[in-house]
């Protein structure tokens, strides 16, 4: 389960056109990234998605039935943690199976929470955490819903640069044990690069798919993979779309 | 409790040395007890004539504990209300506004005419007088919510009843005590200002007993009651939002610092 399919989706808002003739899937336990310059559309793709807007034409289908405007069949990791502050860590995973109204399974929860590593703040509040350990509880709390896929929207682009590869590597580690499908949007071509399976690449507004690319490393992926010549070549190519 | 004796010798300090103002400078001038009363002269009934005021103080405290927990009733189900439902903001809430502008001693003898000398329109009075802060803190708690947690509850597809308890309600929990609080001494207020209507009980009908005989000192030693009642229900709030919001005094920082785009 977990196979999600866009077919020719376009959208505008009024005589802002948006997004024109999308088409993409994601497979069973597959990455996916999206990649486009910023106010390129990406985040309106999620809220189609999301079931927030209409589509103007086009589909949006998850194991082949139509969820065109119909909301929580996902399961959303958003940009800032957006953890609730009056809620500990523990509540706050287990706010996505609560809002699904799925039965709540404690011991998988403090799995993953273990799995975080913040065994030991299960009763912590959001505010005694760090930015870093934040987005891990933001990741796990969207794992942690009963929705077969995940979509994750530029999760790591407010982190330092250490902060963030060091999340990259914990989030293909956690991925690889759990397969869930992902959708992950980002602007960051290494990131991209070192996460998916496939990567769709936009162009500037109105966004349209320029170039659908099947990233050839083997998993599971090291840091030495970024400065490898394959890696950079491709980065290159990506880059190059991006700009013309 | 150390951190308040800390702070709190600053403000007794000053009310020490009002007070040895007041006493002195009243000697001083020879000022008539009837005029103004030393201090000490009112400390000194407030000892003496305890017997007198006691029953008083219950009837007040039961008459305002009642007011004010049916007012915060009110005021919270109304800013519930209001907010849920557009059509009865549009509609209501400039009545809601226009209702704070009726003086409370022009209304109070009415609701007499209208409810007799029960306790009914005495509670009334005190609803009037605290619904409207409680009403006014919450709908701005409801209102202030944080957008990237409503962008993410709707991104999951939670409904709006979900919205509300899981988001909308505990983020409006620091605003409304901020009502409650004011409301908690406008109860002891709205209390004393019924009483004088038509009572045969009460802080209000000890005070106007005074300052109709010319007992300055107990009209003084009714203000000293007051004041403490207030202190006490405000000390009362202040205890419970301590306990209900748990998480806003554990660690540093409240707000993650990045934002939506």
């Amino acid at each position: 389960m977990g196979r999600l399919t866009l077919e020719s989706l376009s959208k505008s808002y009024g005589s802002n056109h948006v997004l024109q003739d999308i088409t993409l899937s994601v497979k069973e336990g597959e990455f996916v990234s999206i990649v486009g310059p910023s106010g390129s559309g990406k985040s309106t793709i999620f809220q189609l998605i999301g079931g927030l807007y209409t589509p103007d034409s086009g589909t949006i289908s998850l194991d082949g039935s139509v969820l065109n405007n119909s909301r929580g069949h996902i399961s959303y990791m958003p940009q800032s943690p957006a953890l609730f502050p009056w809620r500990t860590v523990l509540q706050n995973v287990e706010l996505s199976a609560e809002i699904a109204g799925t039965k709540q399974n404690r011991t998988k929860t403090l799995e993953l929470i273990k799995s975080a590593g913040l065994s030991g703040y299960e009763d912590a509040y959001p505010n005694e955490l760090s930015g870093g350990m934040k987005q891990r509880v933001s990741f796990i709390r969207s794992l942690n819903a009963p929705q077969s896929i995940i979509c994750l929207d530029e999760p790591f682009s407010a982190l330092d640069e250490f902060t963030r590869l060091e999340m990259q590597q914990w989030l293909l580690s956690i991925w690889e044990t759990y397969k869930k499908s992902i959708l992950f949007i980002t602007h960051d071509i290494d990131e991209a690069l070192f996460l998916s399976d496939r990567i769709i690449v936009l162009s500037d507004k109105p966004a349209i798919v320029k170039k659908e690319i099947t990233v050839p490393f083997a998993r599971p992926r090291s840091e030495e993979l970024l400065m490898s010549d394959p890696f950079l070549i491709l980065k290159r190519e990506i880059y190059n779309l991006l700009r013309g | 409790m150390k951190s308040a004796v800390n702070k709190g010798w600053r403000p007794l300090l000053v009310l020490i040395l009002l007070l040895v103002i007041w006493e002195s400078a009243a000697r001083l001038f020879n000022i008539p007890d009837w005029l103004l009363p030393l201090p000490s002269q009112i400390a000194a009934e407030a000892f003496t004539g305890y017997s007198l005021y006691t029953s008083h103080i219950m009837s007040t405290v039961t008459l305002s504990a009642t007011g004010y927990l049916v007012g915060i009733i009110v005021g919270i189900v109304v800013a519930i209300l209001l907010f849920r439902i557009p059509f009865l903001q549009q509609a209501f809430y400039p009545l809601l506004i226009l209702s704070q502008n009726i003086p409370v001693i022009v209304l109070a003898p009415l609701l007499v005419i209208w409810f007799g000398f029960g306790m009914l329109p005495k509670v009334i009075v005190i609803v009037l007088v605290c619904f409207f802060p409680v009403t006014i803190a919450a709908l701005d708690g409801f209102r202030q919510t944080d957008r990237d947690m409503l962008y993410y509850l709707k991104m999951i597809g939670a409904s709006n009843r979900q919205i509300f308890w899981k988001l909308q309600w505990p983020h409006s929990l620091p605003s409304l005590f901020s009502g409650l609080k004011i409301a908690a001494t406008y109860s002891v207020m709205g209390a004393v200002i019924s009483e004088w209507l038509g009572a045969n009980k009460g802080i209000g009908v000890y005070m106007t007993l005074a300052s109709s005989s010319f007992k300055t000192d107990r009209v003084f030693v009714a203000i000293v009651l007051i004041m403490i009642l207030s202190l006490l229900y405000f000390a009362i709030i202040l205890a419970v939002e301590k306990s209900v919001l748990r998480w806003r005094s554990q660690g540093g920082n409240e707000s993650d610092g990045s934002t939506h785009s």
